[in-house]
């Protein structure tokens, strides 16, 4: 936590930057000053990196820091920095602590409704108390079972959550790491949170960069930038200052990237927290994070909810007021009648169904970090991707070869089965070229696993090259000790080739020269070519055929390399002493071979998942911080800029107009460049997002990344992300919902992430959208269900005060439907399965498709509630009645009946009952009535497990449903038939009979539903128009709909097609 | 046309949400329509579509903006507002005039059903239930007690120098026992034998007599000789009455016995009651009782104590009890059922 008040003011480039306390929310004081910095810094955070170290000079940087840039600095000025800069680390994402979380879960949304209600409760009670009412201690009761229905619910899904964020916490590996540092003309192995500000570092192959770093020496040193930039391919560093973006220039290495080849000397110019990567890991957590879609749901139907509680209570205590109940009396009923429209045990349901589904998901390779977050994935409409690592499998492969002046492809899928064997000579000369003149190796004891699988030394396309002739060729190792390498030229970006001589393969004493490297440097060197492992001489037919064949190469988003050969005249035989610096052997007319492209290939789920995105409606993005043609390649190959629609500069190159003629709305699918973006503002930005269905934005920075993620949400659109790199995760945490990868992504895109794919497989998502889309249907169906048996709960009460009449249905009761026989039904119905094919649909309107909207409250609380009532109030008047209490005789009989004292009260066969045996009947009528919303229930269960289909037509598969339905059949039997429940609870057996007094009114509802059903079905629209009263959501409209919407859209794709060609 | 179901659908959101595909589609379906009117434009790859285009839209979306602008709340009531009446499109809650009707029309008939189903099973219900004996009586197989004078108070305290205290119970004693009045018990009610039960076979719905209980019936207690029931010498008469249950017959030849005593405390308290009648039972002739609708003049049998000696101030609690075959006088939770207890504070 100490460190949390240090976090700096993220400026690298300041030596000392200002220490500002900036997060320290617990302090409540300085309240509103703190959130105008805090606002401030975000904004900071959220512009590009600005620092100039790179642009200095090694003078300059010699001053800067005040370091000697041989010796470095001594220990005691490194430990004086280390006091006050603090250790070298990021400072962990702000973790709230657990009784906080607790208490977020004992608090929140539907949590705070039900606590409010106890909190009335209380007061009720108080009030009685306090003037003396005489009268039972419901409320007291219903207070206390409220806050332990409330405190369970949240220990429950706190323990949920706290359950997955512990299998997050296995994620984390906490090797400590070593860095090399040279202080006073020493070096010295020192723990990587040490490094201070001004150190001379080294860093060499295999390292990871222990800080921001300005390089002044560097040996054929590369970097992975992957996680920070999202580039798949490593960067070349050196100590030459090549871009003014510090994130593209070659002179600064990154804290906690890794240094793949060679090695480096640099002085550290930032640590922790204001390196650019803490930058972004505190962008990340410092975002806030905007409600869940379900948990803007779950507000606007407590809106709903206290709307028509807060209307009823106020209705019956101006009523009750003008019945001449005293003011004290009406309070009461206020009270209780806004309590009585709080449905209870709907918290618990709905916790319930999204933990079932979460678990469900979690099977399913979806780790839900937050249970709102289940349903997220349901209602998102655009899906921002990463390239690097979730669409691709990060890492090069071989895909495509040219020889023989023929293309060939080479399977580039995950496992990589298929073998590429091509019986041609050049494809053997190739393929030796490629295993011999090849820096990377395999790592020792790897042999049992699959090529593909295995980790090499080296840079990825030669790892790639390597791979690949390990896999269609044969040993790499056999072959290298065949002909041993006797001298070689480096890759470097001046030659752009890489050389090597090695001896031939037979024994014999000549030397073959091998060349790789940028196909047209290659082109260069070479007379002749291998045809059919002839050579012939370079013509200029086989040069165009040669320019083709680059281009289409290189237009597919791959790297080519060239391949060509010269065997060495015989006065190079054995023991000539090969020099590299100053050339003593022939490097002209040379051979050329051919090329072979490689790419970090698309997973194989991918295409497919993405057009099931596609047909579910959902917009999906692609974001990425690598470049416009990979990206657009891989766009291609994914089916995110899908098969047929083209970009702006495709059309122009098709109709060989310039590119400013052609007219933006033509083409659907657009690349967009970070620079680009950088001067947009945000309406254009809308522009594009509105305007085009298939996007791609290549070279994107983090905080870029944020911004679209924002723009989208700005216009309505819910928006997952999906990630890998710390360069995501503050897009990961803006978004609605972040995805991260469980075996790639980084621990800070994790930590951001709301949903971890375990799997890293972005078909996962589709299972996600699936579930998600499911579980709002179906939490539908449960809030439906549990929402009816309010009306037959509140009317009693009602009449009680109208009409006079005994209570029909006490509180006891009450809470054994809400909380005993409901709940499992309500439950059961998360299992249910869906009505039509959810992935055809088009994702929900946030604004329109609510969880719960005046169609379904009117449906259950006007007309199923309202039957459901009847039911229960005509088994209470036979109970009455055949215990001798007539319908009429009771109105208006409350204040008697209720008289303790009044022990001969008159029924109307002028027996005379004492207080507690008319009060057994009372209660025998309280049962009665808990018994025939059971048996209403069951019907209301039926009806609910669709909305749009026939039972007949959906069946009863839903074996939990019938669980449940038995369930609380046996449960209420229970309650009413155990010896003793009299004295517990106050319910009495039943007769038989009186069970079978709802049952009619079962059947009437189950009719009436399912007129209902079938008129949505047969004339959806007409009803529709004519005032929607039958529709119970916007959902029965979208269902009806999208098949014209899909005509439609073909229709138009169409007639955009005929209009490209007249054009 | 799906434009149009839209927002009407929606009118609380006049500006659409168009991040959904088949909007785009439909943008791009505007664009094909004007498509020839204009010729060219733009530049480069992120091309802002042409203003002028969608110059209607355009400008409900500057409008809306302007809202967005403003206050929320004002902007949220605004829309409220809008949603409880709309007078550009004349409608109400998102209803036109006519859906309203429709609605109104619908739920009327729907109640209106169901108020046909409900009359429907209250009317078999009554089918089943006769007027003259109530279907089950398992509830009150055994009678409550009740006493007078009742002032919802099981407390009888009162000073016998101060009649103001006592004055009450006597003008509640005088009233009950109107209806116990000699004259009108044997203008009413036949003269039975005492001793068995006086059973009236015949159907169901005859009139049944009554037997006579007469106020006589009480002596002391009955007010006829001393019109202030003892309250004034300090000897309180106190009625005891037992519940009316259709088809309630004591054991025969045991009639239920009416006996009291201290409940708790010392027995001495209570050193003397007077029973009247003496036997200080409920005769078997007022048993049974066939109900109100046929048995009009039936008049609860009584059983008047008459405390004629108690511990003067000081509260005795005193419980009088049902004995008697099927009488069960020991309900833990009814304190009414076969018993009765109340307390004596007779100041002097």
């Amino acid at each position: 936590m100490e460190r949390g008040g240090k976090r700096g003011k993220v400026s690298p480039h300041g030596q000392h930057p200002s220490r500002k306390p900036k997060r320290e929310p617990k302090i409540k004081t300085k309240k509103k000053v703190k959130r105008d910095t805090k606002k401030k810094d975000m904004e900071e955070l959220k512009k590009e990196v600005v620092m100039n170290d790179h642009q200095l000079t090694l003078k300059e940087l010699s001053t800067k820091y005040s370091v000697d840039l041989t010796n470095g600095q001594s220990p005691e000025k490194a430990k004086e920095i280390l006091i006050r800069d603090g250790p070298n680390t990021l400072t962990p994402p702000h973790t709230t602590p657990e009784w906080v979380k607790f208490c977020k879960q004992l608090f929140s949304g539907f949590a705070l409704l039900l606590w409010i209600s106890s909190i009335l409760c209380f007061v009720a009670h108080g009030i009685q108390l306090y003037f003396n009412e005489k009268s039972s201690s419901d409320n007291l009761y219903l207070g206390i079972v409220l806050a332990v229905v409330v405190g369970i619910t949240g220990c429950f899904s706190y323990y949920q959550e706290a359950k997955s964020s512990k299998i997050m916490e296995s994620f984390k590996n906490m090797v400590p790491q070593q860095a090399q540092v040279i202080r006073g003309g020493q070096k010295m192995q020192i723990n990587v949170q040490d490094v201070v500000v001004g150190d001379l570092v080294e860093v060499k192959a295999g390292d990871r960069i222990p800080a921001d770093l300005r390089l002044i020496s560097a040996q054929g040193c590369k970097v992975d930038n992957s996680s920070l930039t999202g580039e798949s391919e490593p960067q070349s560093r050196s100590t030459d200052f090549t871009h003014e973006n510090p994130l593209e220039t070659r002179n600064i290495c990154f804290f906690s990237t890794n240094c793949v080849e060679g090695s480096a000397r640099g002085v550290v110019i930032a640590t922790g927290d204001s390196t650019v990567m803490g930058r972004i890991a505190s962008l990340a957590s410092g975002l806030k994070t905007g409600k869940t879609p379900i948990g803007a749901e779950i507000e606007h139907f407590i809106h709903l909810i206290t709307g028509v509680a807060v209307f009823l209570g106020v209705t019956f205590f101006v009523l009750s007021l003008a019945l001449g109940y005293g003011w004290l009396k009406a309070v009461i009923f206020l009270i209780g009648i806004i309590v009585a429209n709080v449905p209870e045990g709907l918290l618990a349901t709905v916790t319930v169904c999204l933990t079932l589904t979460a678990k469900r998901m979690a099977r399913k390779n979806c780790l839900v970090k937050n249970l709102e977050a289940v349903e997220t994935l349901g209602s998102t409409s655009t899906i921002c991707s990463d390239k690097t690592g979730t669409l691709t499998q990060n890492r090069m492969t071989v895909a495509h070869m040219w020889f023989d002046r023929t293309v060939y492809h080479d399977d580039t899928s995950e496992e990589q089965t298929g073998k590429f064997t091509k019986g041609s000579e050049t494809w053997f000369v190739l393929a030796r070229i490629a295993g011999l003149c090849n820096r990377a190796d395999f790592k020792a004891d790897q042999e049992t696993l699959p090529v593909a699988k295995r980790e090499t030394t080296g840079d990825a396309s030669e790892s790639a090259l390597l791979k690949f002739v390990e896999q269609s060729y044969g040993s790499v190792k056999e072959m290298r000790e065949k002909s041993p390498k006797v001298a070689e030229i480096p890759f470097n970006s001046t030659n752009k080739y890489q050389l090597s001589i090695h001896r031939h393969e037979d024994g014999s004493p000549g030397h073959v020269l091998m060349m790789k490297g940028a196909p047209e440097r290659i082109l260069e060197f070479c007379s002749s070519f291998l045809l059919h492992g002839q050579e012939f001489p370079i013509d200029d037919k086989m040069k165009n055929a040669f320019q083709d064949a680059y281009s289409e190469l290189g237009g597919l988003g791959e790297r080519v390399l060239g391949f060509c050969f010269l065997n060495l005249p015989s006065s190079f035989s054995t023991g000539f002493p090969f020099n590299t610096d100053e050339i003593n052997f022939p490097m002209s007319n040379l051979c050329f071979v051919g090329l072979v492209s490689m790419i970090d290939p698309p997973r194989a789920a991918v295409p497919s998942a993405v057009s099931k995105c596609r047909s579910a409606g959902i917009k999906v993005i692609m974001v990425t911080g690598d470049h416009p043609i990979t990206a657009k390649a891989i766009a291609r190959g994914v089916g995110i800029i899908s098969e047929g629609t083209e970009t702006a500069e495709d059309i122009a190159a098709r109709l060989g107009i310039p590119i400013s003629q052609v007219k933006a709305r033509n083409a659907k699918a657009i690349v967009v460049h970070g620079s680009e973006l950088k001067d947009m503002n945000s309406e254009q930005l809308n522009q594009i997002l509105q305007n085009h269905t298939e996007i791609v934005f290549a070279r994107t920075s983090p905080q870029q990344k944020l911004i679209i993620v924002e723009g989208c949400q700005k216009l309505g659109a819910i928006v997952a992300v999906t990630g890998d790199g710390v360069n995501d995760s503050p897009a990961l945490k803006k978004a609605d919902i972040g995805i991260a990868m469980g075996i790639t992504g980084s621990d800070v895109s994790k930590q951001a992430a709301d949903l971890i794919l375990l799997d890293d497989n972005f078909a996962s998502i589709v299972t996600g959208v699936e579930e998600g889309r499911l579980i709002f249907d179906n939490l539908k169906k449960s809030i439906a269900y549990t929402l009816t048996s309010n009306i037959p709960e509140i009317t009693p009460f009602l009449l009680f005060i109208i009409l006079g009449i005994p209570l029909p249905l006490g509180t006891i009761t009450i809470l054994c439907i809400d909380l005993g026989t409901d709940m499992v039904p309500a439950i059961s119905l998360a299992y249910e399965s869906p009505e039509s094919d959810i992935m055809q649909r088009q994702p929900r309107n946030p604004k329109t498709d609510n969880l719960v909207n005046h169609h379904l409250i009117g449906i259950a609380y006007g007309q199923i509630g309202m039957i459901q009532a009847l039911a229960g109030f005509f088994t209470y008047f036979v109970v009455m009645a055949e215990n001798g209490f007539m319908p009429l005789h009771l109105l208006g009989i409350r204040l008697k009946w209720d008289d303790p004292f009044l022990n001969n009260l008159e029924d109307s066969y002028g027996q005379q009952w004492t207080y507690e045996q008319r009060k057994v009947v009372e209660f025998t009528c309280h049962t009665a009535f808990f018994a025939s919303i059971v048996v209403v229930q069951w019907a209301d269960l039926i009806i609910c497990k669709t909305r749009r289909n026939s039972v007949f037509q959906q069946g009863m598969k839903n074996k939990v449903l019938i669980f449940g339905l038995l369930e609380e059949t046996l449960l209420a039997a229970l309650l009413s038939y155990t010896p003793g429940m009299g004295v517990a609870l106050r319910m009495y057996p039943l007769r038989v009979t009186w069970w079978l007094c709802a049952i009619p009114y079962g059947i009437v509802i189950f009719i009436c539903d399912e007129v209902r059903k079938l008129i949505i079905r047969k004339r959806p629209e007409g009803w529709l128009e004519r005032g929607d009263i039958l529709l119970t959501s916007a959902e029965e409209l979208r269902m009806t709909r999208v098949p014209r919407a899909r005509t439609e859209l073909d229709t138009s794709e169409r007639a955009y097609e005929l209009e490209a060609d007249t054009e | 046309m799906r434009r149009q179901l839209r927002s009407r659908r929606a009118p609380a959101f006049p500006y659409g949400y168009r991040h959904r595909l088949d909007d785009q589609d439909e943008v791009n379906q505007n664009y094909l329509a004007d498509e020839e009117e204009e010729a060219e434009e733009e530049a480069r790859v992120m091309v802002v579509p042409d203003l002028e285009e969608e110059e209607g839209e355009k400008e409900e979306e500057e409008r809306s903006q302007g809202k967005m602008t403003g206050n929320a709340w004002w902007q949220k009531l605004q829309i409220m507002i809008e949603y409880l009446w709309d007078p550009e499109r004349r409608m109400s809650l998102a209803q036109t005039g006519q859906s309203w009707s429709l609605i109104l029309f619908i739920y009327f008939f729907f109640y209106a059903s169901l108020a046909a189903v409900i009359t429907l099973c209250m009317y078999m219900l009554f089918l089943t239930i006769s007027p003259y004996m109530p279907t089950f009586t398992e509830r009150v197989k055994t009678p409550g007690v009740m006493i007078r004078p009742f002032a919802h108070s099981l407390n009888f305290n009162f000073n016998i120098s101060e009649p103001d205290t006592w004055q009450h119970y006597v003008i509640s004693l005088n009233g009950f026992l109107q209806g116990y009045n000699d004259s009108l018990q044997e203008e009413m009610n036949v003269d039975c034998p005492p001793g068995q039960y006086f059973i009236q076979d015949g159907s169901d719905d005859e009139d049944k007599k009554a037997c006579q209980f007469k106020r006589s019936f009480l002596k002391n207690c009955s007010g006829l000789e001393d019109p202030t029931f003892g309250y004034s010498t300090g000897q309180p008469c106190i009625l005891l009455k037992m519940n009316r249950i259709v088809g309630f017959r004591p054991e025969l030849g045991d009639p239920v016995k009416v006996s009291c005593k201290v409940q708790k405390g010392d027995e001495n308290d209570i050193r003397s009651i007077n029973y009247y009648p003496e036997s200080a039972s409920f005769d078997l002739r007022y048993y049974p009782y066939y109900g109100k609708l046929t048995h009009v003049n039936y008049t609860s049998p009584l059983v008047a104590m008459h405390f004629t000696d108690v511990v003067k101030n000081q509260a005795v609690p005193v419980k009088c009890q049902l004995k008697g075959k099927g009488i069960i006088n020991d309900v833990i939770n009814d304190h009414f059922v076969g018993r009765v207890i109340f307390t004596l504070n007779i100041e002097t």
